[in-house]
């Protein structure tokens, strides 16, 4: 299964990962100058907060979004392994956005859907990937059963 | 990110993309693809940097963090962004000036038109000063009366410019009162640029139409070549050229005043492909000043085996034992550069260019747009920007203007262009042109082209153009249908005489989009803030868009009166 892999000594924290995930996921017009006065206002995917670190869904081996999800919007794409909200049966009880060990799930502002990042599954490459000018972000296998955060909660819990 | 896009419209050019591919020399189109994707907040105008605490970006699309440090919001960034471009470019147009005056002043020059000169260097000093000059009276009265209420007269540089770039500093203002900052500046940069056309015309007489030929064809292949880049002192141009008279050394230029009477630098190409004429290997030495030319060119010329000679240094020293030097250089080099071959292609056109305002019957003009012979008049100006294939928007919407009947006049680095494509060849004009439009120019006189270039941007032909039409027509510039385009737009210059065009009331259209998008506030005040002060707008146009609908947006502009 391929990942976003996160060198926080490459970021600079440039913000240039979560303006073009706000432009080319989050907009309809997918277009920097007209998405900036679009309404509602566009939902970045990623944040970079505080430690030069692009925060992004890791796609845990053992999500506690999905086990928390009490309807099965939460779900993992049997191909390539990446969750994601099937956004039509969410009925915003907010319980993914409650148990994420990373917060990166938010709630929209208008719409009653959670939004997170599906590391572009529809798409060739990851949006974010593709812009990061130092290469901070790189796209890459993740091996079976290793974390690089190491605190995915065993599903014994 | 990939960069999927035509280089150039220009054939010449193109012979050469192959070779650099070839010999992996990188040309401003690959340095533009390596720097893709472009900071989205400084194309956005939602940065600054003007003060140590920063650098600070307002993020567009998040609730928190949306005012700098300082507490600039969205919208004093994006006015600031506009501010900062205009202020850089006025400094350019009084440095033009600062430095031929100065020359003139200490008597380095012999001014062919002695009272006129020592005049018009009064009025330099005025403009330095109180800002009391006699060419800002050539203005229609009632346009003065309008900027002096609206408070954006350039009275004299420490208001007009030190305090126009404090704005950037801090303070309070609104973005409507900081604009109208920003059009006091632009304006200070028109008298620089009319100052710098009069002094020109005093010292080295004035200039006539004259033939030319443009394009990389024109290189000899057998006699030394100086070119020269960029705008730099014209007295020092006037030396060089003294200088090489009966030695069979030829000067030519690359984005700077081709005229300087008797003498014409033919325009060897323009600025988006500034780095090719070096590939030909025709170029013996590079006489370079500061704006307007590429860094680049220092890396290109090692491998071409030529050397640059900049003239913006610390003591030049004596013009004449410059101009010296420069001219014993490339003969020098010339016999030195034996092994270089010459790879000139045989592209070429002949173009009319240099006219000025005494050259062209003003009032035929103004009664054509009265009689309805032609829809209006088009300033084309702006230089080429990586951003488009080189030339093509400038040189189509030119045709598609012309055959709507739309005069077309241009300026500066935009004639090159256009004269590249034959749209300044006499001989070519009436098939580019309109029937209402052909009569009209060929009333105008034998010679006169499609395109009528004014000028390069070191004189202000346009804006005299602009001036002499008011009073022909006994009616202000705006209520003319009148609109300016600057379709491959670069330089900050270019920013600067956009903002002036639009205090003297011509609509005009900018492109690329000026990084203020961020804002939604600026944008409006460009737009109908302005219409209400000068009654023009500066437009943004940010959606991607077909030359064929830039000359609808434009000719739909026309008819605004």
């Amino acid at each position: 299964m391929k990942v976003i892999k996160v060198d926080p000594e490459k970021c600079t924290q440039c913000h240039t990962c979560d303006l073009w995930c706000g432009i080319e996921i989050g907009s309809e017009v997918k277009e920097l100058n007209d998405a900036i006065h679009e309404k509602p206002q566009p939902v970045p995917r990623v944040h970079v907060e505080g430690n030069n670190f692009p925060l992004h869904c890791r796609h845990c081996e053992v999500a506690p979004c999905i086990d928390a999800c009490p309807n099965g919007t939460m779900r993992r794409d049997p191909g390539t392994g990446l969750v994601y909200v099937n956004e039509p049966t969410c009925i915003a009880c907010w319980m993914c956005v409650m148990v994420c060990p990373f917060g990166i799930i938010a709630p929209s502002p208008l719409i009653h859907v959670a939004v997170k990042c599906d590391r572009c599954r529809n798409m060739e490459y990851p949006i974010c990937v593709d812009v990061c000018p130092t290469k901070a972000l790189v796209l890459e296998e993740r091996e079976e059963g290793t974390t690089w955060y190491g605190y995915a909660p065993k599903r014994s819990y | 990110m990939d960069f999927v896009q035509r280089k150039t419209a220009d054939s010449a050019v193109d012979h050469f993309l192959k070779e650099a591919a070839e010999k992996e020399v990188p040309l401003v189109w690959d340095r533009y693809e390596g720097s893709l994707p472009q900071c989205g907040f400084c194309e956005t105008g939602l940065n600054c940097r003007d003060c140590l605490q920063g650098p600070c970006i307002s993020h567009p699309f998040r609730d928190q963090n949306k005012v700098g440090i300082c507490g600039k919001d969205k919208d004093i960034l994006g006015v600031h962004s506009f501010v900062r471009l205009v202020v850089q470019g006025v400094m350019g147009y009084l440095d033009q000036l600062a430095d031929f005056a100065k020359g003139v002043e200490a008597g380095k020059g012999s001014p062919k038109r002695k009272q006129e000169a020592i005049k018009i260097i009064k009025d330099v000093r005025g403009m330095w000063g109180d800002g009391d000059t006699e060419v800002m009276r050539k203005f229609p009265k009632a346009l003065i009366d309008g900027w002096k209420a609206t408070g954006v007269y350039p009275d004299g540089i420490a208001s007009a410019l030190f305090k126009v770039s404090q704005k950037l500093d801090g303070g309070v203002g609104n973005v409507e009162e900081t604009l109208l900052w920003a059009f006091k500046g632009a304006l200070m940069g028109c008298t620089a640029q009319m100052l710098q056309g009069r002094l020109k015309a005093s010292v080295f007489g004035d200039t006539a139409p004259t033939n030319v030929e443009v394009n990389l064809g024109v290189f000899p292949k057998d006699t030394p070549v100086i070119l020269l880049y960029g705008h730099f002192s014209p007295l020092l141009k006037q030396k060089i050229a003294d200088r090489a008279k009966g030695k069979k050394i030829k000067v030519m230029g690359v984005c700077t005043d081709p005229f300087i009477p008797p003498y014409s630098f033919t325009p060897v190409t323009n600025y988006g492909s500034q780095e090719i004429p070096l590939m030909t290997g025709a170029v013996d030495l590079i006489v370079a000043g500061d704006q307007c030319v590429n860094p680049s060119l220092t890396e290109l010329a090692k491998a071409w085996k030529v050397e640059i000679v900049s003239t913006e240094i610390l003591n030049r020293g004596d013009l004449d034992t410059f101009a010296k030097e420069i001219v014993e250089k490339a003969q020098e080099a010339f016999k030195a550069r034996g092994e270089v071959s010459r790879d000139i292609p045989s592209i070429k056109e002949s173009a009319v260019m240099g006219f000025s305002v005494k050259d062209i019957d003003v009032n035929k003009v103004v009664k054509a747009v009265a009689d309805g012979k032609i829809k209006g008049i088009a300033i084309l100006a702006g230089c080429n920007n990586v951003k488009f294939t080189q030339d093509h928007e400038i040189v189509s919407l030119a045709r598609e203007l012309l055959k709507k009947d739309v005069f077309c006049i241009s300026e500066g680095c935009a004639s090159v262009g256009l004269a590249k494509y034959g749209l300044l060849n006499p001989k070519q004009r009436d098939a580019s042109c309109g029937k209402g439009l052909s009569a009209l120019l060929s009333s105008l006189g034998k010679n006169v082209p499609a395109v009528v270039d004014l000028g390069s941007c070191e004189n202000s032909g346009v804006t005299d153009f602009l001036i002499s039409m008011a009073s022909a027509g006994k009616k202000p510039i705006k209520e003319f249908p009148m609109v300016a385009c600057f379709p491959e737009a670069n330089r900050t210059k270019a920013v600067a005489r956009a903002t002036w065009t639009v205090a003297m009331g011509i609509p005009t259209y900018f492109w690329p989009f000026l990084p203020v998008t961020g804002s939604q506030k600026t944008i409006e005040a460009l737009g109908r803030f302005c219409e209400e002060k000068f009654g023009a707008r500066l437009h943004v146009v940010t959606q991607k868009m077909e030359y064929k609908e830039k000359a609808e947006l434009l000719i739909k502009s026309l008819g605004r009166t």
